[in-house]
């Protein structure tokens, strides 16, 4: 998403980004981000809990009026409102993705390769 | 509270992200808000999979399960006044139940419909746009980059969109 927010943001839109992973808004260099720790799939808040969803929405347009230069990253300071193992089931499929099955030989290679590249 | 990135995922990608050799291309693109909120039109994009269905495709998600390091780069066009019984989710790194059951969760259209006639912001655009957030494995950009961010950038700009609040999956 960072990297969406800055073509828009380069086209003179003024942008926020909402996310759960603020790593990469720091890494890719987004504009503006508020940053929540929401499972994924819920970034916004919990179904049917609007008053969460606007508190998270209301904030992030306090983001985009009060940012006076590019790379904010404010963080929401409310917790997700379950325990961590019902957030975790919350934010994975029940069928893990494609991927999965691959990912660990794919990440060992690639670290090797990152360790071997100094 | 400094929230965590990594709080839902393994250590595995956890390291494996850490690690990963990300170029910040500066400066960073910056648009200061030209006018006050409650005279901003806004626009909405997640990558949350969202799609309307019986309108438009879902994301390939037949391709993925065949090629599981690629990921579908294309976007998908939902009118705000759509009737929220007609999203669809395809995203399979996320669990999208509860998206199903309400999509304000990954694409607030309701909420902002709310704050709008508030008067707390302008206007809302009349099409809101997903794409959806894997892009492979390793990610590849390119598709976001060179051709569909491009796009929707367009498309934002011909509903003289001011301001674009993003919202990852």
């Amino acid at each position: 998403m960072p990297v969406l927010a800055r073509i828009f943001e380069a086209a003179g839109m003024s942008t926020v980004t909402v996310t759960n992973m603020p790593f990469w808004s720091d890494r890719v260099g987004a504009p503006r981000t508020l940053a929540v720790e929401f499972p994924f799939g819920h970034i916004l808040g919990q179904a049917h809990n609007p008053e969460l969803q606007r508190r998270v929405i209301l904030q992030a347009l306090a983001v985009l009026e009060g940012s006076a230069c590019p790379g904010a990253i404010v963080h929401f300071q409310e917790p997700w409102p379950e325990p961590l193992e019902a957030a975790r089931r919350a934010s994975h499929p029940e069928t893990p993705p494609p991927i999965a099955a691959h990912m660990g030989r794919h990440i060992g290679k690639l670290l090797m390769g990152m360790r071997r590249g100094g | 509270m400094e929230v965590d990135s990594f709080r839902y995922l393994s250590p595995l990608i956890k390291r494996y992200y850490q690690l990963s050799q990300i170029r910040k291309e500066l400066p960073i693109p910056f648009a200061p808000l030209r006018k006050p909120l409650p005279q901003c039109r806004f626009g909405l994009v997640t990558s949350g999979g969202l799609y309307h269905k019986g309108h438009e495709r879902p994301f390939d998600e037949v391709r993925e399960r065949r090629e599981p390091s690629w990921g579908d780069p294309s976007y998908r066009t939902l009118p705000v006044d759509m009737d929220p019984a007609e999203v669809g989710v395809s995203h399979l790194h996320i669990n999208a139940r509860d998206a199903l059951a309400d999509m304000n969760i990954l694409l607030p259209i309701q909420r902002f419909q709310e704050i709008v006639a508030e008067g707390r912001v302008g206007s809302l655009a009349r099409h809101a746009y997903s794409f959806m957030g894997y892009q492979g494995f390793p990610s590849d950009l390119s598709g976001w980059r060179g051709v569909h961010g491009p796009a929707v950038r367009d498309a934002l700009l011909a509903e003289q969109v001011d301001c674009v609040l993003l919202s990852t999956a």
